[in-house]
């Protein structure tokens, strides 16, 4: 369990996080999005001990971040936002000493996770690829078994096999009760293993939502076509609806949840030549947090 | 202490020891062999070919006949400073803040070792580095001046001369140490660890030149002993208190600062 509260880290630069609350149970799946530099990494800092915060609190199994850190670390798998592994040391030589750091000696779980991602950590770390540390990245934070994961965009630079091997690993670590915080940008897999999400934009939380919720928030988008375009776009402007771009002769038209009943019968009282409904991804809703139009949602 | 990480330690570092050992003993055994007991008169007119207070900042004298102070001037006056103190700045940057500017830290804080844990082992493996290097260079220079000068060597002296020359070292690692326990970055990190042991180098030469500037000697951690002197029945013992004294502060000193302070990982 992950419980951050109240949590503020300020920089010199006056970046940072502010008043961070967000809660992750177990056997949850914590998406956590946000631009750049938005303070992903910040918390993230926080969460692993690695900066104290000026105000507020990060606990995690219900030790504080900052003072128990040694102590959470024996059960908390972490990987990296940007890896870097100590120099001049082979693959396996590493998941060695991350064995004999952690006192593990169980071996089984690291050689499935190698078989899993058809990895083979023979050879200097610096000699690999991007993707190959990514996966040495993976295999570290995941072979001793840990109850809580912190995964910092964990498939960067994976190709998009793997990345779907990830999601089955998260996806079956979740379902043994694991309690997961994972930072990402790719959309997809978000939807895919999250239960809720958390959008981060500046520093400060801008969204807390299960994802389900969030995609029916939304409002959803119809494209029709009519035999008299005009009469239907004044009959739908006084009853209130958003009517968009009626490029060639199609109107557009986005409605909220709750209001589609009203809207089917509305249009039906025009001629309708043909009628489609435009899907909106999870990836339009980010889009809109990240670009700043979060005003305007839900 | 954790052990896996010390190990790993001694991997990642054993050959720049052993560098600094092999041009260290190397020094040693030409000093040694260029040693002439019937005939100091030969160094002792090459010398005079110098400016005096060219020879007086790199702690020469010629005034010394015996194999142990001949030692204790041309070699434990300067040398013995100047190429272990590269080796304490290399080192000392290395074990730390390097680890922190290149996010490498991040995968040993991400273990059960806690911060104190991973300072003091790291710690350890610096004092215990310079410990060794002149536990050898003592054995060489013992060997090499019984093989060719049997009984001339003092060996008492030569001993009460390493045990000083090696605390002053270790307390000049673990001012690069603190440095780099200090800072995240190593450009910091590199510039006061190596700038407070060069200038007091520096310090110790120009005061050693002139009359006019001994202060700066005795105000430089280099100055506080002549090792001349110390062969010849000065006792090191005060001194050698006073430098543990310092080691243990910034080793402690260190360790705090790292513990406090906030990792950008």
């Amino acid at each position: 369990m992950i419980e951050v509260k109240e949590l503020t880290m300020k920089y010199p630069s006056g970046k940072g996080v502010f008043d961070l609350n967000f809660t992750v149970k177990q056997g949850q799946v914590m998406g956590y999005l946000g631009p750049n530099g938005a303070g992903k990494t910040t918390t993230i800092r926080a969460l692993l001990g690695f900066m104290n915060p000026d105000i507020g609190t990060a606990r995690i199994n219900g030790m504080d971040c900052w003072h128990d850190a040694p102590n959470i670390q024996k059960s908390l798998g972490y990987i990296p936002g940007e890896i870097a592994f100590p120099d001049s040391m082979n693959g396996d030589e590493f998941l060695r000493f991350m064995h004999d750091m952690r006192g593990t000696k169980d071996f089984a779980l690291q050689k499935q996770l190698i078989e899993m991602f058809e990895f083979s950590p023979k050879g200097k770390i610096k000699k690999f690829s991007k993707g190959m540390k990514q996966k040495l990245g993976i295999v570290a934070a995941f072979m001793h078994n840990p109850d809580v994961l912190i995964l910092d965009e964990p498939t960067s630079g994976l190709d998009p096999l793997m990345q779907n091997r990830f999601v089955e690993l998260v996806l079956s670590e979740k379902a043994k009760g694991k309690t997961i915080l994972m930072s990402s940008h790719m959309f997809e897999e978000v939807e895919k293993t999250c239960d809720n999400v958390l959008i981060i934009k500046d520093g400060r939380i801008v969204k807390q939502s299960d994802v389900q919720s969030l995609k029916e928030s939304q409002r959803k988008g119809f494209v029709l076509k009519t035999t008299d375009t005009h009469r239907l776009v004044q009959m739908l402007k006084v009853s209130g609806f958003e009517v968009q771009s009626t490029a060639d002769d199609s109107v557009e038209v986005y409605v909220s949840g709750s209001d589609i009943d009203r809207f089917i019968k509305t249009a039906a009282q025009s001629t309708i030549v043909s009628f489609s409904a435009k899907s909106q991804t999870l990836e339009d809703i980010f889009m809109q947090f990240y670009s700043g139009n979060s005003t305007t949602l839900g | 202490m954790s052990i896996p990480l010390f190990k790993t330690t001694i991997k990642n570092n054993w050959l720049l020891l052993l560098i600094f050992f092999g041009v260290l003993t190397m020094y040693m055994t030409i000093m040694i062999s260029m040693y002439n007991p019937d005939d100091m008169q030969a160094i002792t007119s090459m010398l005079e070919l110098f400016p005096e207070e060219m020879m007086n900042a790199m702690g020469f004298s010629g005034a010394v006949t015996d194999l142990t102070g001949y030692l204790a001037s041309w070699l434990y006056g300067l040398l013995m400073f100047g190429f272990p103190m590269v080796y304490c700045i290399i080192l000392g940057n290395k074990l730390v803040a390097k680890k922190v500017d290149n996010g490498s830290m991040a995968y040993l804080l991400s273990t059960p070792a806690s911060r104190t844990k991973i300072i003091v082992t790291q710690g350890v493996y610096a004092l215990l580095s310079v410990v060794l290097l002149f536990a050898a260079l003592f054995g060489v220079g013992v060997v090499t001046s019984i093989a060719m000068f049997p009984d001339l060597l003092d060996i008492g002296a030569f001993f009460k001369l390493n045990v000083l020359t090696m605390l002053i070292n270790m307390a000049i690692i673990m001012i690069t140490f603190f440095f780099s326990c200090l800072f995240n970055d190593t450009k910091y990190s590199l510039g006061f660890g190596a700038g407070f042991p060069i200038l007091f180098l520096l310090m110790n030469m120009l005061g050693g030149a002139s009359d006019k500037l001994e202060i700066l000697k005795k105000l430089s951690i280099y100055g506080l002993q002549d090792p001349v002197e110390l062969v010849h029945d000065k006792d090191a013992l005060g001194l050698d208190l006073f430098f543990a004294g310092i080691i243990a502060l910034l080793f402690l000193a260190s360790v705090l600062v790292f513990r406090r302070k906030r990792l950008p990982l």
